[in-house]
């Protein structure tokens, strides 16, 4: 694995396009950041849930791995892992708790769709990222 | 209420889907334009087709 590649597989991944920028592809990184952003700011909008690692904060490493099976739903795991896709939004929408999920609205759902859907296009363009830095692809 | 219409979400949604996959998969400009709209047709097309289809085991 080429430092290149890696590089710009964790920059791609924090924020969106950063990984293209840092190898001067601005114009696909700039598309990127916008239809990430656009993506996960309309889900927000619309009232979508982000879904959060854990129900309750860790007290301990024994917890940690506890809460993994103290979920509402187990598969809320797998949205957990998509919304984590987004980087940097993912980190703001915790941050400032955006993203609580207004269920009586009817957009709740396409809302979490659009933040999961936007977070796992982002772990691609990140991973495109990575073939670039490291010299499979142009 | 922004994209109250679910059909207008899932164009926009099929939209930017589209064009990211178009960037990453395709290398050339051309290769992409074609690629893109293809995509955005079958997602857009497929959804409407697929809810007709369930609109048969409607409840009466």
């Amino acid at each position: 694995m080429k430092i290149k590649g890696i590089v710009a597989l964790v920059l791609g991944w924090a924020v969106p396009g950063l990984g293209h920028a840092i190898q001067k592809k601005y114009l696909r990184a700039a598309l990127f950041f916008v239809s990430i952003f656009a993506m996960t700011g309309i889900g927000l909008v619309m009232g979508g849930k982000v879904y959060p690692m854990y129900l309750e904060p860790p007290h301990n490493v024994f917890q940690v791995f506890l809460n993994l099976f103290r979920k509402e739903n187990p598969l809320t795991i797998l949205a957990f892992f998509a919304d984590i896709g987004n980087g940097l939004f993912y980190a703001l929408s915790r941050l400032f708790a955006w993203g609580g999920g207004e269920l009586e609205r009817a957009t709740f759902e396409f809302g979490t769709a659009y933040i999961a859907g936007a977070g796992l296009l982002n772990f691609l363009i990140a991973i495109d990222a990575y073939d670039i830095g490291a010299g499979k692809k142009k | 209420m922004i994209f109250e219409s679910h059909l207008l979400s899932m164009v926009v949604y099929a939209l930017f889907v589209a064009l990211v996959m178009a960037l990453i998969r395709r290398d050339d400009t051309k290769a992409r334009v074609r690629y893109g709209l293809l995509l955005f047709a079958v997602m857009t097309a497929g959804a409407l087709a697929f809810g007709w289809f369930m609109f048969l085991f409607i409840k009466k």
